[in-house]
């Protein structure tokens, strides 16, 4: 009989039988037990570890870290658990800070913060220690082995722990080459051991005792330097997403949660309250619900008032009428007239008129009597129907929904119409705006060629280095040019990109949005709502809100950025005002003049004269004061003066009947200057005044007129040359030139503040106080002091804290050079040709 | 030249001599370990005791072991470089807070006033951080002290016998302030056992802890064999809570210290009313922030520091392995104790 048994065992599948666990012991020949061989080895020696080997040490820690948890851990893995937590921890402040911090780059540098602090902490070892010592010795400092267990350790960790062996012929040869030791050396290799030990242990303290300085400096000015880059990058992805946006009318994906949590939030909040009557109050909180973004209060309220307005059906019936005219009509009286057609009739019509009509017609006989009551049960009637009309939350949801579905499309186009607006002109750091604000004023210090006594003394408020760095700026032609193209290219581009085109793009937006959501709510029903964010402009919609604050800014910082084109040109024409020399010399030349008296009498003459006047006109003129010209002459001197500054503003004063010589020129451009630099809106003529300048207002606005009317700019002009990009600039320039002069450069800005309250609307063409100052733009004095704080306080920083790391730089390079040298006892047995023991 | 100087041979020299146990004679005679649990100090000043061992060990880091180690003298050794770290701790956090406050006196008033308050924001974040990640690492360490007896920060004053190098051939006796517990491969046990602190008997520290660790069997006469793998398995708890906790903590506190109330706090009279009054501010600001995301995140960094806290107290206080028996890697024994063997 076949043993079954045997069968099946027989015939089982010989399967590979599994592989032992790597036993921790072996046993010798005579079944003694040894220890496993030696399994350590050295790792290759890098400066920078691979980026795998990181993610896979990771990915060990974070297992580790569970096995730890329930107990099961060795010293080594503890160690490395350590910077695991390190790490996590500091990660979760900087996702904290992250949250916390509103402004874009604020969150982008709380987690550049956490990357330049551990690499900081990982880097300065490598660059300043390891590295240049592996380089002058051969001797990794850092060098990695894998032990037995395959942990990864550090060679050179415990001195007392001497694992040198590991090191391999090629090794110990390549550093003792380095070291200098003499190739006769018995025990050569002992020898070259000790001084690699000893090496490392140096560097290693030398780690530690650097370290703490050089980590958190190192951090701080690798954020300090990436923050520009790092805004500028912000910057640049805005304006493109948000410019996509605007042209798909696609929001964005955390506006898409941002949203639908809130759509979610609204429905909880209808079905919570949906027993609850709809008062104001309620309808206020519904309406808090609808203004996402919003930011209106008149959108507000116009939502409120919707909601409250919102009534529920009441049927008209026979029970309808027995409950509201209970205790006022008999109840054998209303169950005569409610099954009658005529009843049924009114009640379908829901002619509450017709009912009432009825009933007292049964009620009470003669026709005065029946009007009577019928307009009292009429009036009852009509109350009840008013008072059972009024829903509760339940009642009306699916209208209140369709007004905020109606809204919704207004609330996402905003959304985006606000991204676009915000990520060009917002009124917060990191903007488009915010950012060329700083390239135009930083470009302009810059330009100034300043030393650091000079920036400190404009940051403390000495303004008399500003204008001689204007002077001498504009004395040099090219620094000139040089600077006037940068601030036009500058401003140029602001304009392309926040100027006439911006405006239009955001008020065609907001026009098609307003008439959009207007269309959809008028659809629904909802007209109160509809007006408001139709296109007309009126005063609180929403239209104006997105509109005004647009143009605000672009014309506050633009106007700025006139001004200090204004203020360079002014300069310039006052650096190259030399028409009097020129006049006199051309005139000696020609042997027309005896002597200085006679050119300044001449042009006197000329001062006194309307150079707008026709030639034969002034030739006649200047024949009465006994100057002779032909008209060749008049015309070559005419050319010479008439660009000149100071000969412009001597006419005005001539014209005025004041002095107007060389001192009074001298005195009147130094009030032009403070004027250009200084003034704020309404103290142009009060910077006159106080130079000692009394002028009337056809005076005064002759002076602007020279200053920064149609005479103005033609240093910028010249400086720019020809060209289309420039005409285009210099198009955004003029039109700036003659808005200033119509709004700003008037006399009405220069009256007492009083007066000048009464009458600067109407006399500056229509521009209230904001547009003025807007116009006005920063005085260039308090635009310059504010970036020279801000330059020289980071430069300051810059140079404390450059200064410290390049001297812990230098202090480590040179510690590290004695790193690894022989001492006086090495150095003796080596010449004995000994080795040290022990 | 070859030195033939030996330690035996210097130690006669020292201040410290090393005893052989001559005092000693009625007990045994052999040489006695020297290094000495401070199990006695602490209990009767465990501040004190504490704040001179750390300032023992700052001063060393600051002065002696660094002159040792960039004279690469071949006594350095690992407890040299651990109680280095101490140092970029100490000049780190001075430097950060530097970093944040030095450059601001040069500042005209209304930059400086900026400056100083992100500064003072700064500098208290980094005490702060210091601070709370010293402190909560008592908040899993302590309750395992009071269930299971078992103190992860027992100190023992160790004493070094180091080489005679150059410079240095007569002073060669030192010592350090380690750990009972501060390796989990290896823990000090020699040094837990016939300690007159712990009790008359020789086993007494491991009867006490197998006793509050309910392994009370009746049999106690080998508690240290029974107990030295669950107190093993207890210390690579406590010290993996410990450190993810300590982390997580020192966050929140720097998360704390970045609040608003800071920016106006001020030295001088009513100090500590200010600051007390200003914490609690900010600790609500911290939890309840005007940003909806930093509440959030805020709950959420808070929320993860105590609940770590709490699993690590519940993990530790608790003994999940009690049937399997200690898995613990470093305790489980390679070599069956039944068998005879001869080490080669």
């Amino acid at each position: 009989m076949t043993n079954v048994l045997n069968n099946i065992i027989a015939n089982q599948p010989i399967k590979p039988a599994k592989q032992a666990p790597l036993p921790a012991f072996t046993f010798n020949a005579e079944g003694k037990i040894k220890p496993l061989d030696d399994k350590a080895k050295l790792l290759p020696s890098r400066i920078f570890g691979s980026p795998i080997e990181y993610v896979k040490d990771l990915k060990q820690d974070v297992v580790n870290i569970g096995r730890a948890a329930t107990g099961k851990a060795n010293d080594h893995e503890l160690g490395r658990i350590n910077d695991v937590a390190m790490k996590l921890g500091s990660l979760g402040l900087a996702a904290y800070l992250f949250a916390k911090n509103p402004l874009k780059l604020s969150k982008a540098m709380e987690f550049v913060g956490f990357g330049t602090f551990f690499a900081s902490m990982a880097l300065w070892p490598k660059l300043a220690i390891q590295a240049p010592i592996k380089a002058r010795t051969g001797v990794d400092i850092h060098q990695k082995y894998v032990d037995s267990q395959g942990r990864k350790k550090m060679l050179h960790q415990d001195p007392q722990y001497d694992l040198t062996d590991l090191y391999s012929r090629e090794d110990l040869d390549k550093m003792g080459k380095k070291l200098g030791v003499s190739e006769n050396l018995p025990d050569r290799d002992s020898f070259i051991k000790q001084r690699a030990k000893k090496t490392a242990t140096q560097g290693n303290t030398l780690w530690m005792m650097t370290a703490g300085i050089a980590t958190p400096v190192m951090s701080a000015l690798a954020c300090n330097r990436l923050e520009k880059p790092i805004n500028n990058a912000i910057e640049a992805f805005d304006l493109k997403t948000s410019q996509k946006a605007l042209e798909t009318g696609k929001t964005g994906f955390f506006q898409k949660i941002k949203q639908s949590m809130a759509d979610k939030a609204f429905s909880k909040f209808l079905a919570k309250n949906a027993d609850k009557t709809v008062d104001e109050k309620m309808a206020g909180k519904i309406a808090s619900y609808m203004g996402l973004n919003l930011n209106s209060a008149s959108m507000q309220s116009a939502v409120a008032s919707e909601i409250a307005g919102m009534t529920k059906a009441v049927t008209i019936d026979e029970n309808f009428v027995r409950n509201a005219l209970k205790g006022q009509v008999d109840d054998a009286i209303i169950a005569s007239v409610v099954g009658t057609d005529a009843f049924k009739l009114a009640a379908q019509e829901g002619s509450l008129k017709n009912i009432a009509t009825l009933l007292s017609q049964s009620a009470v006989e003669g026709k005065v009597a029946q009007q009577k009551l019928s307009g009292k049960l009429l009036a009852t009637l009509g109350k009840a129907q008013k008072s059972g009309a009024k829903p509760t939350v339940g009642d009306v949801t699916e209208k209140i929904k369709g007004l905020y579905g109606s809204l919704s499309g207004l609330t996402s186009d905003k959304q985006i119409l606000d991204r676009f607006v915000s990520a060009r002109v917002g009124d917060k750091s990191g903007t488009y705006i915010a950012n060329q604000w700083s390239r135009v004023c930083d470009g302009f210090i810059k330009s100034l060629g300043l030393n650091g006594k000079e920036l400190k003394a404009l940051a403390d408020g000495d303004m008399s280095i500003l204008s001689k760095k204007l002077a001498a700026i504009s004395a040099d032609d090219e620094a000139y040019n040089k600077v006037v193209s940068k601030l036009m290219k500058l401003i140029g581009d602001y304009e392309a990109k926040t100027g006439q085109k911006f405006i239009e793009t955001v008020q065609a937006k907001s026009a098609q949005m307003s008439s959009a959501a207007s269309e959809a709510l008028s659809a629904g029903g909802f007209a109160e709502v509809a007006k408001k964010v139709s296109t007309e402009a009126t005063k609180g919609t929403l239209k104006n809100v997105v509109d005004g604050a647009a143009r605000e800014r672009v014309a506050g910082a633009q106007s700025s950025f006139y001004r200090l084109l204004q203020s360079l040109d002014l300069f310039k024409r006052i650096g190259s005002s030399n028409a009097e020399s020129k006049l006199a010399q051309m005139l000696k030349d020609a042997g027309k003049v005896a002597d200085d008296a006679a050119v300044e009498k001449l042009i006197d003459a000329f001062r006194g004269i309307a150079l707008s006047a026709t030639a034969t006109e002034n030739i006649k003129k200047l024949k009465e004061v006994g100057i002779d010209l032909a008209e060749e002459e008049y015309k070559s001197i005419v050319k010479t003066l008439s660009p000149d500054l100071r000969f412009q503003l001597s006419s005005v004063l001539k014209k005025a009947g004041k002095p107007c010589n060389g001192t009074a020129v001298d005195k009147l451009l130094k009030a032009c200057k403070d004027m250009v630099l200084n003034a704020t809106t309404t103290d142009y003529v009060e910077k006159l005044k106080s130079a000692g300048f009394e002028l009337s207002e056809k005076e005064y606005k002759a002076v602007m007129n020279v200053l920064f009317g149609e005479k103005a700019g033609s240093t910028i002009k010249a400086s720019l040359g020809g060209g289309e990009q420039a005409s285009a600039m210099l198009r955004g320039f003029g039109a700036y030139k003659s808005e200033f002069m119509s709004k700003v450069a008037n006399w009405q800005n220069g009256m007492t503040p009083e007066l000048s309250r009464c009458v600067v609307d109407a006399a500056t063409n229509g521009a209230n106080a904001i547009e003025r100052n807007n116009l006005a733009g920063k005085p260039v004095s308090e635009l310059v002091r504010d970036v020279a704080k801000q330059t020289y306080n980071s430069n300051k920083w810059l140079k404390i804290f450059g200064g410290t790391m390049i001297a812990l730089t230098a202090v480590t390079l040179v510690a590290g050079l004695a790193i690894g040298r022989k001492s006086k006892i090495e150095k003796q047995l080596e010449q004995e040709g000994k080795q040290v023991n022990g | 030249m070859v030195y033939n100087v030996g330690v035996q041979q210097n130690i006669s020299n020292r201040a410290v001599t090393p005893s052989f146990g001559a005092e000693k004679q009625e007990k045994r005679s052999k040489c006695e370990n020297h290094d000495a649990i401070m199990v006695a100090e602490m209990k009767k000043h465990p501040i004190s005791t504490n704040l001179k061992i750390q300032a023992d060990k700052f001063v060393n880091a600051c002065t002696k072991y660094p002159k040792k180690g960039l004279s690469g003298s071949k006594n350095a050794n690992f407890y040299e470089f651990l109680t280095m770290g101490s140092v970029p701790y100490v000049v780190g956090s001075a430097m950060m807070i530097g970093v944040f406050n030095a450059a601001s006196k040069f500042f005209d008033t209304p930059a400086a006033k900026n400056a100083s308050k992100l500064g003072k924001k700064m500098g208290l974040g980094v005490l702060a951080y210091g601070l709370a990640k010293t402190a909560s690492k008592k908040l899993i360490e302590l309750p395992v002290k009071w269930k299971h007896g078992i103190d992860v920060n027992m100190p023992y004053k160790k004493v070094v016998y180091e080489l005679p190098e150059e410079g240095n051939k007569d002073n060669l006796v030192t010592h350090e302030y380690h750990k009972v517990f501060e390796s989990v491969d290896f823990p000090r046990w020699d040094l837990l056992y016939g300690n007159e602190n712990f009790g008359p008997e020789r086993n007494a520290y491991f009867e006490k802890v197998a006793k509050k660790m309910g392994m009370d069997d009746g049999d106690l006469e080998h508690a240290d064999q029974k107990v030295k793998p669950k107190i093993k398995e207890k210390l690579v708890q406590t010290k993996v809570f410990s450190t993810l906790a300590s982390y997580l903590w020192a966050g929140t506190a720097v998360g704390v210290a970045m609040q608003k109330p800071w920016e106006s706090l001020k030295l001088g009279k009513g100090f500590v009313k200010d600051f007390g009054s200003k914490f609690v501010e900010s600790c609500k600001q911290f939890v309840k922030n005007e940003s909806k995301g930093a509440t959030i995140a805020g709950r959420a960094l808070l929320g993860a520091a105590v609940g770590v806290t709490l699993l690590g107290n519940f993990m530790t206080l608790f003994d999940f392995n009690k049937d399997k028996g200690s898995k613990t890697q470093a305790s489980t024994s390679l070599i069956d104790n039944s068998k005879e063997k001869v080490v080669c």
